[in-house]
């Protein structure tokens, strides 16, 4: 069984045909499948939030059998992500990808237990991204856009308020549990 | 004896035939009888033999072997029916039954990774992961004696010979010998490359494409064109010697 740092990989990241877009449609679809479910467990372990087609990710290559991804095959796999809601491009040229381990709405799920588990109530932006509290969790890191959005969901229902401070960097959120 | 006309004549023929009849049907009812008891030893002394070997026939591979070879003997089948003695007395039906349910299982949870054909070995793994078995207490007559019963279910299932190892197929693909050929000369590495079949078989390059392209349709092979140098493999995960990797496509 290889692995990448504490990651377990799976027996198909060991198979080199797993690193060419099949022809077949029915293969095809398996292969698609068994990369979707490896990129979202990886980034999700390995708390990865945005992925570039342009840089080498450690996940897009395997050495050990001299195989990488195209870049058509990485946009493909990509590209079946962001059809499910499981990831967004963040630029019109589809070269840097968010990946959403957590949809939104389960995002905000998150967060709001995590803040009940945790009693907290009051929170700056940059205090859920980076603060003490969520050190080590998943929370760890968030993208903005994501956070953000999530919070607004929590907004509209009536789950939390986001106000603004001076500057950005103020931003807070009071959360009614 | 000269035949007498009248009414006493035909009385007499009539009772002749009359007592013929019953010397005939005393000696019918005698050959019942000793049938029966035949029968009734044979069915008491199978009981004996089930009681006192029932848990080696389940358990133990090589007496199941020489238990069908001798039913074959008698001429029995006893996984003829489920309702049958030997069946209901040996329970060796319900064993096969199973057998035959987690195959088709295995095979179809599989399929998909490798196209409906796998090895009889890597089966056999999967079937004792899947029983909590060692895979010493599954044979391969088993296996094959088991498949051989989901024959019925007509849905292509059937063990095939490419080189020296069995596949199962479990999707009613016509492999011809061109592709078993292809088969047989992947077991080698797992992979062929196109020029590799033309030399092998002195085929032209258009049937070995040809071939190779079918059993792609197929699903029974993936392409890759990943390697340095840069000549396309076909690869067989079905006779791939890759059973984690099954064993990990069957879990999920």
């Amino acid at each position: 069984m290889q692995r990448l740092g504490d990651f377990r990989l799976p027996p198909f990241f060991s198979y080199p045909p797993y690193f060419t877009l099949q022809p077949v449609r029915e293969t095809r679809e398996k292969q698609v499948q068994l990369w979707k479910d490896l990129i979202l467990d990886y980034c999700r372990s390995q708390r990865v939030h945005t992925i570039s087609l342009e840089e080498d990710f450690p996940l897009f290559s395997n050495p050990k059998i001299e195989r990488s991804l195209s870049h058509e095959a990485k946009e493909v796999f990509l590209a079946a992500l962001v059809s499910e809601g499981r990831a967004e491009w963040m630029d019109k040229g589809h070269k840097k990808c968010l990946i959403l381990w957590l949809r939104i709405q389960d995002w905000a799920n998150f967060i709001l237990n995590f803040v009940k588990d945790n009693g907290l109530e009051v929170m700056t932006i940059e205090e859920i991204r980076s603060g003490i509290d969520t050190r080590g969790t998943e929370l760890e890191g968030i993208d903005r856009g994501v956070l953000m959005r999530a919070l607004r969901q929590l907004e509209q229902k009536g789950k939390a308020a986001i106000f603004k401070g001076t500057s950005a960097d103020d931003e807070g959120v009071k959360f009614s549990v | 004896m000269r035949r007498r006309p009248g009414i006493a004549g035909l009385q007499n023929a009539a009772a002749t035939r009359d007592q013929f009849r019953l010397v005939g049907e005393n000696v019918a009812k005698v050959r019942t009888d000793v049938m029966k008891e035949q029968l009734a030893t044979f069915r008491s002394q199978l009981e004996e033999f089930a009681r006192k070997h029932k848990s080696d026939i389940r358990k133990n591979p090589i007496f199941r072997q020489q238990f069908h070879e001798m039913c074959a003997k008698v001429g029995v089948d006893p996984l003829a029916s489920n309702k049958g003695v030997w069946a209901e007395l040996l329970g060796i039906g319900d064993f096969y039954y199973e057998l035959g349910v987690q195959i088709v299982d295995i095979c179809i949870a599989t399929r998909s990774h490798n196209g409906g054909l796998i090895d009889l070995l890597d089966l056999r793994k999967l079937l004792c992961q899947k029983r909590k078995a060692t895979l010493e207490s599954l044979s391969e007559d088993d296996c094959l004696r088991a498949i051989s019963k989901l024959k019925i279910l007509g849905s292509g299932f059937e063990v095939i010979s490419v080189g020296r190892r069995k596949l199962v197929r479990s999707v009613p693909t016509e492999l011809n010998k061109d592709h078993s050929g292809i088969l047989g000369l992947a077991q080698a590495e797992g992979y062929v490359t196109v020029e590799q079949v033309e030399k092998e078989f002195s085929w032209s390059t258009g049937r070995a494409i040809d071939a190779l392209e079918t059993l792609l349709k197929e699903g029974l092979a993936m392409i890759d064109d990943g390697h340095r140098d840069g000549k396309r493999r076909y690869w067989f995960p079905c006779v791939t010697v890759s059973s984690d990797t099954t064993a990990t496509e069957a879990k999920s």
